[in-house]
């Protein structure tokens, strides 16, 4: 789990720095890593900071998370909303609903069933990436999919 | 500091001759005489109480520790100890008392009693005399069992200083508070000072920002024992547990009065506040705005709400009138503004604010928007501020010292202290009305 997560930071860090959007798939943890030209598969979105609209980068994962779901039409996720340590908790709780409930309205519009995703925020309580600079904040801004 | 000093000396007077008995009133002046030139602190003598026996020796030392700590921790005194033969023989009367003697060291009140053991019972009869008239304002005895010296003791101080300054102390209030000691982060409860510390949940998955009703029977909370944060209602004497059956998320409670719990739901969609029985039924929406709505926090009558809003873009702090229905934005200093928390005399609301390099610091600002007051800086992160029942401390988390830790300080942001020594983090503390 944490080896997965470690290998996602420099591999968003990568994709990050060439500008690259099309392919910014994060394995998800705990999933084996997507072939490189295959099937849609779930991936997380990041965000700005203290901003839950969807970014350039988000759209495009999402759009992927959209086929994914029509794909699979028995399945349902969980959308977990996650901030980054700056700032303070209640609202970042709150942020971290926003987050997860803009991707989920962004997939919506894209035809995937609301009943089937459901959101929870934990605003910044539950990290993915140790530190306290931009690299591990910029991680820690996501919609994080789970399927249920 | 100085200001301080000052606006106490005023408040001091306005309350010396509006709450203290006739007899009191002439010597007002004397009072602020003595005021300006002293610490800003009232000057006491306390006396250990009288004992006969050994039993009762040991009644009276651990009562005179409990009260003089007590006394200690509100900051508003200056104890001082009692000159050579102030008191008479025990059971003594005013005339026995060298009044001379204490105004010669400068002592403005002196306490002194007797402790005696009636029927088990531990019995504690106090008397406090302002040294100028020489005459009693305080007369009280107090019962209780061996094993409740502490608040015997306790009882005695928040009489003293409900008449000395006019407002409700800090004696039997409690603090409840967030801490990750157990490696879950889970809800606890302490005395004010930090003593008889007990854990109040036990998730194993997070709970979150707790506050007791006014009357101290209910602990309102958010926690994710059903998978996602939901509010919950503890009735502390039945131990009976009720949860908020919407869907969606839940966030910060903050009680209006016994009978309702505002938070933040977004079963509807949007994030809004909502009034809540402590049942878990829903009384009824009381924001409509799109975006964030959080953190409610009342005025002391239940009619004014502040909040934080996301309406205008950047977190802010706004006021809604639950009479007129109309809303008013509180905070335009600072770009980043959080946790209100209104003051219990209701004049004032406490926040928090991020700054620009990522600190964060406690200011209060009056509920019309004027004398806004930075309380905390340069130390790092310095939020979650919650007044004590009279108004005159502030608790609060810092990251100053690395980890975040419970603090205090006095409501113009002075004396910060460590509140609790504890392993792991602490935060989130709200500070309880005084329980009855």
């Amino acid at each position: 789990m944490f080896l997965l997560k470690g290998l996602c930071v420099p591999a968003m860090l990568v994709l990050g720095a060439c500008g690259c959007r099309t392919d910014v798939v994060a394995p998800e943890p705990g999933q084996p890593a997507p072939a490189p030209v295959a099937a849609p598969a779930l991936g997380d979105v990041f965000y700005d900071f203290d901003q839950a609209s969807i970014r350039m980068d988000a759209a495009e994962q999402l759009s992927q998370n959209a086929a994914w779901m029509q794909e699979k039409s028995s399945k349902r996720v969980v959308i977990e909303g996650h901030c980054d340590e700056r700032g303070t908790s209640e609202y970042n709780m709150a942020l971290g609903e926003r987050r997860a409930s803009m991707a989920k309205e962004y997939m919506v519009n894209l035809g995937v069933q609301p009943e089937r995703m459901t959101t929870v925020s934990y605003g910044e309580e539950r990290p993915f990436a140790a530190g306290s600079n931009e690299e591990a904040w910029a991680l820690n801004r996501r919609a994080h999919f789970v399927e249920e | 500091m100085r200001y301080c000093k000052e606006i106490f000396s005023g408040v001091f007077l306005v309350m010396a001759l509006l709450l203290l008995p006739g007899q009191v009133q002439a010597n007002g002046d004397d009072y602020i005489a003595i005021r300006k030139e002293g610490s800003g602190k009232i000057v006491l003598v306390l006396s250990k109480p009288a004992a006969s026996g050994g039993k009762e020796s040991g009644w009276a030392e651990r009562l005179d520790v409990e009260s003089r700590s007590g006394l200690d921790f509100t900051g508003l005194f200056s104890l001082i100890p009692p000159p050579l033969n102030v008191a008479g023989p025990r059971g003594s009367s005013s005339q026995s008392i060298n009044f001379g003697a204490l105004n010669s060291v400068g002592a403005e009140f002196y306490a002194g009693g007797a402790v005696v053991q009636k029927s088990g019972n531990v019995v504690l009869s106090m008397e406090v005399y302002d040294t100028l008239g020489g005459r009693p304002i305080l007369r009280k005895t107090y019962t209780g069992k061996e094993s409740d010296l502490r608040s015997i003791a306790h009882a005695f101080c928040a009489d003293l200083v409900e008449l000395l300054t006019g407002r409700p102390s800090v004696f039997g209030s409690k603090v409840v508070f967030v801490s990750n000691r157990s490696g879950f982060k889970e809800i606890y409860m302490c005395d004010y000072d930090g003593h008889g510390m007990r854990q109040m949940t036990n998730t194993r998955s997070l709970a979150l920002t707790p506050v007791l009703s006014p009357d101290g029977q209910h602990l309102a909370y958010t926690d994710y024992a059903s998978g996602r944060p939901r509010l919950s209602i503890l009735d502390l004497a039945g131990g009976k547990r009720r949860s908020v059956a919407r869907s969606g998320n839940s966030i910060d409670p903050g009680w209006r009065s016994n009978a309702e719990v505002a938070t933040t739901l977004s079963f509807q969609g949007d994030q809004e506040i909502y009034l809540v029985r402590p049942d878990g039924s829903l009384a009824r929406r009381v924001t409509n705005s799109r975006g964030i709505d959080l953190s409610p926090s009342f005025s002391p009558d239940g009619n004014k709400m502040a909040f934080v809003s996301s309406r205008t873009s950047a977190p802010q702090i706004f006021i809604l009138d639950l009479q007129t229905g109309q809303t008013k934005r509180l905070t335009y200093n600072g770009s980043y503004n959080t946790q209100p928390s209104w003051s219990p005399q209701g004049d004032k609301i406490a926040y928090s604010t991020m700054e620009k390099n990522g600190e964060i610091n406690i200011f209060t600002i009056n509920t019309d928007g004027s004398s806004l007051r930075q309380l905390t800086s340069g130390s790092r992160q310095n939020e979650s501020p919650s007044w004590s029942p009279g108004g005159d401390m502030i608790v609060f988390t810092s990251s100053r010292q690395g980890q975040k830790k419970l603090f205090v300080m006095n409501a113009a942001g002075g004396g910060q202290r460590r509140l609790l020594q504890l392993e792991g983090e602490q935060m989130q503390p709200s500070w309880s009305l005084r329980l009855k």
